[in-house]
Formats: structure tokens, C-alpha cells, sequence
């Protein structure tokens, strides 16, 4: 018994759990990079010319669409629907008791038939969340199991994950988009006619190209620290971060023999418990979930930190 | 949980409240002289049990505690948990003040544990004078009460919500109550 015992008053900031200081600096460095990436990339734009302010309007205002609808959209796209506490009361009391520990208004929950175990979340802010879950993991998991993932969603809606993925995709897009835009327009108007001082449309291109390649990397990192910051918080929530590495496991395994269904035919930004269809991922840059054994790996070093065994604990390598 | 915590994803659970159970002995008075509401003499405290030797360790000297001071006052505990996990310590009373002091007791020694951001809520059962069940809700992460009130049987899940409203209305200036309606939750199955 190593965990230092507190006095009423300090006990209040403490959690039985600690956090991970090492995590936080590595979203923080990644936060950092994409704003350097894209305030570099509104430079160009702006030394360009006025024509690209537009697509920078249009962009702009397809992103507030998403911002707002998206969960909406989503929600019906994939077929999902909300149910009432009398249609789902596991699911309603588990998710009003994790509420109360988290301090959270209740989100919308919903439910989706389908043959595929997973669960995610969707929303730009708790006031507005949704949490679903499929039929599938309802019956595969075990309550205690399906408290750590629905746990690991609402850590998602708590941080905020929708809305700071939505703004990092931003320029991402606004990116892509100025790439598509030059093919249809830019191709023929191409000349020794420049005589402005700014960059020409074809360096733009080639900026736009390179913001969009680096800083889908950077996207894919933030999405991957963003979900260990989801186990954690779930980990911390229930306090059982073993019963979330059993749920992971059991998914991990279910997904194997599943047929891979188009369950992101629809554009979406979901937060899944677990990535559809990235099995076999050859290069872990390219995944927005890190690698399974990863997320069991931490769990379980946050099982010793609970079970006050953090020091002497045989390090745990995956 | 401030807005930063949220853009780095930092998570820990809130701690209690300023401590406002003891709001529940003032009103109970108003409700039962002005309200004909009356106790059903027992309360009940419900957290999240950590499967730790040490966390056993401090629930069982828990209840020994409560038993010490419940020898004193005439109460009787008991322990059940229900089908979500959650562990409820049930204190049967006569008089609510000495439940309020019994449910404060086992809150404060989680406290000292360093376990206090494991609660749940506390429970406290009355009934009204036609004895439709009516349940006070302590919130201990906000500080705050709502009262819960199922109607029919308890597998229909349906609350009384008129009732509840109503017990809002001529409570809340004793009780401090949950401003955010959506924040009253129920509890089902209550076993009190």
C-alpha cells in the first residue's frame, strides 16, 4: 500500500488515478503544429489575392454547416435512433449514474441495429451530445464492459473531441478543396501574365498539397492521443480499467470475424470505441486508433496505479 | 473542468460539493408540518465500490463505524448492491436528523480515504399522505436535491413528474434544488 492517504480538504483535487503528463504535452505539441501549419497556409492564401478569399468563405460556411448538422446528419445517415428510457432502461440508468459522477447533462442516447459491436459519440458540446450503441454491443459486452465504453464516449463528449476535430479538419479541407477547385478552373489561365507580386495559383497548389498531406498526419496523431485521453477518462470514471481492456479485447476480437460493412460511406465525425475496418492497419501513421495493444497496455498500467502497485508492478510490454 | 482540460483531455472526476445533506433536516420539518409528508425512516448512501484491497478495506471499517454510532442512536445499516455496481449503504431511522448524521458519517470517512469523487448521491425515502413514495436526491458532485417520485409499477419506469414539480414549488426555499431539470435522474429499482 504505496498510495498516500490524504486529509479531507486536499483530497478534493485527487483522483485515484493520475494523469498522464507526458500524453497532454504530446496533444499539446500536435495542437501546436496544425495552428503553426495553417496560420503559415493563411499566409500564402492572403499573399495570393483576393480570389481565394471566397473559397475561404465557402469552406468556412460548409464547416459551420457541419459543425451544427452534422450530428443530425450522421445520426440519420446510419440509421441510428434515439430511445426512450422505458425502450432501453440498462442503457439510460447506466448512462444517468456515469452522468452524475462526471458532471455532465444527459446526452441523447441512441441505438442502431447492426451486427457490428461498437459505440460512438457525436455532438460539438455536452449540451448537445449523442451517445450510441449498437444491438450488437449490447448483447457482446457485459454491463461492467459496457459501462467502460460508454464511459470512454462520454469522456469524448466531455472533451470536447467533435468540435476540436472538426476545427483541426478545417483547414484540412479548406486545403483540399483549393487543390480540387484549381483543376476545374485554375488549368487553363495559366500564363506569363502574372505581374502581381504574390505567389502564383500553381505555388498555391503546391502549399495547398503539402498543408493537406502534413497535416492529415497531424490529424491522425491527435486523433490517436485523443483516444487514450478517452481511456483514461473512462478508466478514471469507473474506475475499472480493466473492465474497458476486457470490453476492447472482446471487440478486437469480434471484429475479425465480421464482415467489413461501408459504415463510413456517409462523411462523419464520429468517435467510435473502436475503428471500423483498420484491422490490419500496415502503418499506424495512417490510423485514427492507436493499436489495440497500446490502449490494453495503458489500461492495465492504470489498473496498478489503482490497485496502489504502480511501483512494483511488473512492467507491462506489448 | 475547465475549457482547457477539455482541449488537452485531461479528465478527473469532480469532488463533492459544498456539503448542503444537512439542508434535508430543516425542510423535512416544513414538509411534514405543511405538507403532510412524512418519513419513511430510512436513507440510503450509494457509491462505486473500487475492487481494491484497500478500498474493501475502508467499506468494511466503514460499516463497523456506522454500526458504532447507529448503537447510539437506535439505527440499523445494511449493505446491497445493485445491478450497475453501484454499493448502497442503507440507514433505517426514525428520525431524519439521525439519518442525515448517519449518511453524513460514511460520506465523511470516504473523504478522509481520499475516495470522495467515488460518490454517487445520497437517498432519502418519505411518502406523502395518500403513501405514494416520494424520494429526496442528494447530488453530491452539485450540492444539490431533486426529488424523485416514480409512479405505478416500477417496471413501467414513469415518474410523477406533476408531483414532482409541485414538491419543487414548495421546498425550494429550504431545499437548494437542482436548477437544470434535465439533471434530475431518476433512479430505478431503488431498494429503500
Amino acid at each position: 500500500m504505496n498510495r498516500i492517504r490524504h486529509i479531507p480538504s486536499m483530497s478534493r483535487s485527487t483522483s485515484v488515478i493520475g494523469r498522464d503528463r507526458g500524453l497532454q504535452a504530446r496533444m499539446l505539441l500536435t495542437m501546436f503544429l496544425l495552428g503553426l501549419l495553417y496560420v503559415v497556409f493563411m499566409g500564402v492564401l492572403f499573399a495570393a489575392g483576393a480570389g481565394f478569399g471566397l473559397i475561404v468563405a465557402f469552406a468556412a460556411g460548409l464547416l459551420l454547416v457541419q459543425y451544427f448538422a452534422a450530428d443530425k446528419l450522421a445520426l440519420a445517415s446510419v440509421g441510428a435512433k434515439e430511445v426512450t428510457p422505458q425502450e432501453a432502461p440498462e442503457l439510460h440508468g447506466m448512462i444517468d449514474r456515469l452522468c452524475v459522477q462526471a458532471d455532465l447533462p444527459k446526452p441523447r442516447v441512441a441505438m442502431m441495429q447492426s451486427e457490428m459491436p461498437n459505440a460512438f459519440a457525436l455532438g460539438r458540446s455536452p449540451k448537445h451530445a449523442t451517445v450510441c450503441a449498437t444491438t450488437a454491443i449490447v448483447d457482446l459486452l457485459t454491463p461492467a464492459e459496457l459501462e467502460g465504453v460508454m464511459a470512454h464516449e462520454l469522456s469524448h463528449v466531455a472533451n470536447r473531441d467533435v468540435a476540436i476535430m472538426t476545427l483541426a479538419s478545417f483547414f484540412a479541407s479548406l486545403a483540399s478543396m483549393i487543390v480540387q477547385f484549381s483543376f476545374f478552373f485554375g488549368g487553363g489561365s495559366s500564363g506569363g501574365d502574372s505581374d502581381d507580386d504574390g505567389p502564383g495559383i500553381f505555388a498555391v497548389i503546391v502549399v495547398s498539397m503539402m498543408v493537406y498531406a502534413i497535416s492529415f498526419f497531424l490529424m491522425q496523431a491527435l486523433s490517436r492521443y485523443r483516444e487514450y485521453a478517452a481511456d483514461r477518462g473512462a478508466a478514471i470514471l469507473t474506475g475499472r480499467p480493466s473492465a474497458l481492456a476486457s470490453a476492447l479485447m472482446k471487440l478486437g476480437g469480434e471484429m475479425q470475424h465480421i464482415p467489413k460493412q461501408d459504415m463510413r460511406s456517409a462523411e462523419m465525425n464520429a468517435f467510435y470505441i473502436f475503428p471500423v475496418g483498420t484491422k490490419d492497419s500496415f502503418m499506424s501513421l495512417f490510423s485514427t486508433h492507436p493499436p489495440m495493444d497500446k490502449r490494453i497496455a495503458a489500461l492495465a498500467r492504470m489498473e496498478s496505479e489503482l490497485q496502489g502497485t504502480a511501483g512494483r508492478a511488473v512492467p507491462v510490454t506489448v | 473542468m475547465g475549457l482547457f482540460d477539455a482541449i488537452i483531455g485531461r479528465r478527473k472526476i469532480a469532488g463533492p460539493a459544498p456539503d448542503r445533506l444537512f439542508a434535508i433536516t430543516t425542510a423535512y420539518i416544513t414538509l411534514e408540518t405543511e405538507h403532510q409528508i412524512s418519513t419513511r425512516g430510512v436513507a440510503a448512501i450509494v457509491f462505486q465500490p473500487l475492487a481494491t484491497g484497500d478500498f474493501e478495506r475502508i467499506a468494511a471499517d466503514m460499516e463497523d463505524v456506522l454500526r458504532g454510532t447507529g448503537a447510539d442512536s437506535g439505527s440499523t445499516i445494511e449493505t446491497s448492491e445493485d445491478s450497475f455496481g453501484y454499493r448502497w449503504m442503507i440507514v433505517r431511522d426514525p428520525d431524519v436528523e439521525d439519518l442525515a448524521v448517519g449518511i453524513n458519517a460514511v460520506s465523511d470517512q470516504l473523504a478522509i480515504d481520499g475516495y470522495a469523487d467515488r460518490l454517487l448521491c445520497a437517498v432519502f425515502a418519505f411518502q406523502d399522505a395518500a403513501g405514494a413514495p416520494i424520494y429526496f436526491i442528494y447530488n453530491y458532485k452539485r450540492g444539490t436535491w431533486y426529488p424523485f417520485s416514480p409512479a405505478g409499477d416500477a417496471a413501467a419506469q414513469e415518474r410523477a413528474t406533476e408531483r414532482e414539480l409541485r414538491l419543487r414549488a414548495v421546498i425550494g426555499a429550504d431545499l437548494p434544488i437542482e436548477p437544470e431539470l434535465d439533471r434530475w435522474f431518476p433512479l430505478w429499482g431503488i431498494p429503500i
